[in-house]
């Protein structure tokens, strides 16, 4: 073995790659635009080099079961980590009440390029949330009803929100605070045909106080809404959001006209008719995929075990003696060993 | 505020126990050692004492609000009361001879008593994602790393004062530094592992509650920094052969870092942990 490689697995390298791997978390707070990530890939690839050559020259490593087991389990997190980076998907998708989980509609997405997931097995409809608020608006937990089909075709009633998110096919789905109201329109042009859709208005109750947005009819001007809600929101009390309970009514203002719509209620505008459908709840949802979770999980537990075994051991072989020194009795380990080095 | 009284009166416990400490060091005509154990007997009972009326304090308040002290900065000086109390209480007890070093874990353990005594004792509200049964284990393995790195730093402290002559004979019925040293890396090794196994349930807990398991947040890096220095201070140890001395600096360093972890992050971030709301 060339000294070049001893010194690439000893603990001294370790040292070295330790310390670059700090400044790259420092830099990497609160992860700013401007750092590269190379700043942490870099000491990550020179503690995985060493760890493995620890591994297999360091007999204090590779000899002691505790911590061959500990530097293992470090050297699959590193490696998992890395696969995870290349495998991974991030993204996020608003869904009205009543709506299907439609993989076109995710914005935001960020994935590794190797990312080899199955949107396709994500089926489920979105059935309305309620949120509890307490005193001072303060969010409490968030009760989001779905309806999931699985492989079969069969539905089943879930109940997501919070810190429970749906598992399917591998992807993690969250609830998230960003949710509100959708107003359901249908637009009747003058030839006949209509097109259904909702207007998403701006995060409820975040943003009370600009419930407004715009569409464009086909072939038409664009049409501005402002919604006026009547959702019980309490500033100082406790309250539930709950989409189905609540009452919007619509305003709508195209070229200098302004109407006011209730639910059910019709508008004829230029180049076609506005129906008001009906109110309804949207969420915004997290998806989230990395299928190196549970073996991360796995090697980071292995490694703790690893590190408790290696103690037991340890402590087992070198009791200590604490007695006192003015029992002028002989001072040191039990084992009249020099101090062990510990590691 | 209910728990107040209770919480007063641990802290008068702690006094108490830190002023015994220190009276068992005074000069003394005769009969030292009757007096000495019996000291130590009553800083035992007053320790014991004191995280009694810690745990009725934390009761008290966890009823009346709801749930567990998570949330804000008064809550966690508290249950860092109880839960260091606790642990060094139990190696009071079981480990006599590291009795003296008492001189330097209580007066470290005031710092935290001083500080709850002079912030807002604050109502909180629990965050919807804080309902996760990994936050509890998050928090407790972060206590015992905090405790063990307690425990180390006042062996390390013992070290460090032993070089002056002023200090020698409040610490000469404690072991030679050899054996000292040994069991302060031992507890640091014990606060590693414990180090790991927080970040593990944190990671856990993140992925569920935000949909991520590490985002370099105020706590996530400073914590991480905080495993990095105390691995590469055991490693150190291994590649250098440390100095005494040098190595109780370094017990230091680390435990000053995770203090500052534990307490800081709330002053130079808004929330601690990325959406924690």
């Amino acid at each position: 073995m060339s000294r070049r490689l001893k010194w690439l697995g000893s603990t001294r390298f370790t040292l070295v790659g330790m310390a670059l791997l700090g400044v790259g978390a420092a830099l990497s707070y609160d992860n700013p635009v401007t750092t590269p990530v190379w700043v942490l890939v870099i000491p990550l690839l020179l503690l995985a080099l060493n760890l493995l050559l620890a591994i297999i020259i360091n007999p204090a490593i590779n000899r002691r079961p505790g911590l061959l087991l500990f530097h293992v389990g470090l050297l699959s997190i590193v490696s998992l980590v890395a696969v995870g980076r290349l495998t991974f998907m991030e993204a996020h998708i608003e869904l009205v009440d009543g709506a299907a989980f439609d993989p076109d509609s995710l914005f935001d997405v960020r994935q590794g390029p190797w990312h080899g997931g199955d949107l396709e097995r994500i089926r489920f409809i979105q059935q309305g949330y309620t949120v509890e608020y307490r005193p001072g608006m303060k969010r409490g937990l968030t009760y989001n009803h779905i309806l999931l089909a699985d492989d079969k075709g069969l539905v089943e009633p879930r109940v997501i929100g919070d810190d429970r998110p749906l598992l399917v096919a591998g992807y993690r789905l969250y609830s998230t605070s960003n949710k509100g109201f959708a107003p359901r329109l249908t637009w009747v042009a003058e030839d006949g045909t209509s097109v259904s859709g909702s207007i998403n208005m701006p995060s409820y109750p975040l943003l009370y106080f600009r419930q407004a947005n715009e569409w464009t009819p086909p072939g038409g001007p664009a049409i501005k809404f402002w919604l006026q809600l009547e959702t019980g929101l309490k500033e100082d009390a406790a309250w539930v959001l709950q989409p189905e309970r609540a009452t919007g009514t619509l305003v709508v203002n195209q070229a200098g006209q302004r109407v006011e719509l209730q639910p059910g209620e019709s508008l004829t505008l230029p180049g076609g008719t506005l129906h008001y459908d009906q109110l309804s709840g949207w969420m915004g949802f997290k998806v989230f995929y990395d299928p190196t979770l549970p073996f991360l999980f796995i090697s980071a537990i292995l490694a703790v075990l690893g590190l408790f075994i290696h103690y037991w051991r340890k402590f087992k072989a070198e009791p200590l003696l604490l007695k006192s020194e003015s029992d002028g009795q002989s001072l040191s380990l039990s084992s009249a060993k020099t101090v062990q080095v510990d590691r | 505020m209910t728990e107040l009284p209770w919480l007063y009166a641990a802290l008068t416990a702690y006094g108490l126990a830190t002023a015994f400490a220190y009276y068992d060091i005074m000069p003394v005509r005769g009969g030292r050692v009757a007096r000495h154990a019996y000291n130590e007997r009553l800083v035992l009972l007053l320790l014991l004492t004191a995280v009694g009326l810690m745990m009725a304090a934390l009761g008290e308040r966890w009823l009346r609000l709801g749930h567990g002290p998570f949330v804000n900065l008064f809550e966690l000086l508290m249950s860092q009361l109880f839960s260091l109390g606790v642990i060094y209480t139990l190696v009071y007890w079981r480990v006599p001879a590291m009795r003296r070093g008492a001189l330097v874990a209580l007066p470290m353990l005031w710092i935290l008593g001083s500080w709850v005594l002079v912030i807002e004792p604050m109502d909180s509200v629990l965050p919807p994602t804080y309902h996760n049964d990994w936050l509890w284990a998050h928090v407790g393995f972060g206590k015992v790393f905090l405790s063990f790195c307690l425990l180390g730093s006042s062996l390390a402290g013992v070290l460090l004062l032993r070089r002056w002559p002023l200090f020698q004979g409040w610490f000469r019925v404690m072991p030679a530094d050899k054996v000292i040293d040994a069991l302060a890396w031992r507890f640091m090794l014990i606060a590693f592992a414990f180090h790991t196994l927080m970040l593990i349930a944190g990671a856990v807990w993140a992925q569920d509650a935000w949909g991520r398991y590490w985002a370099w947040d105020a706590l996530e890096t400073s914590s991480f920094l905080n495993w990095l220095l105390l691995g590469a201070s055991l490693h150190a140890r291994v590649s250098y052969k440390v100095p005494m001395r040098v190595g109780a600096v370094l017990i230091i360093v680390v435990f000053v870092f995770a203090f500052f972890t534990y307490f800081g992050a709330p002053f130079y971030s808004e929330a601690a942990h990325k959406g924690v709301i």
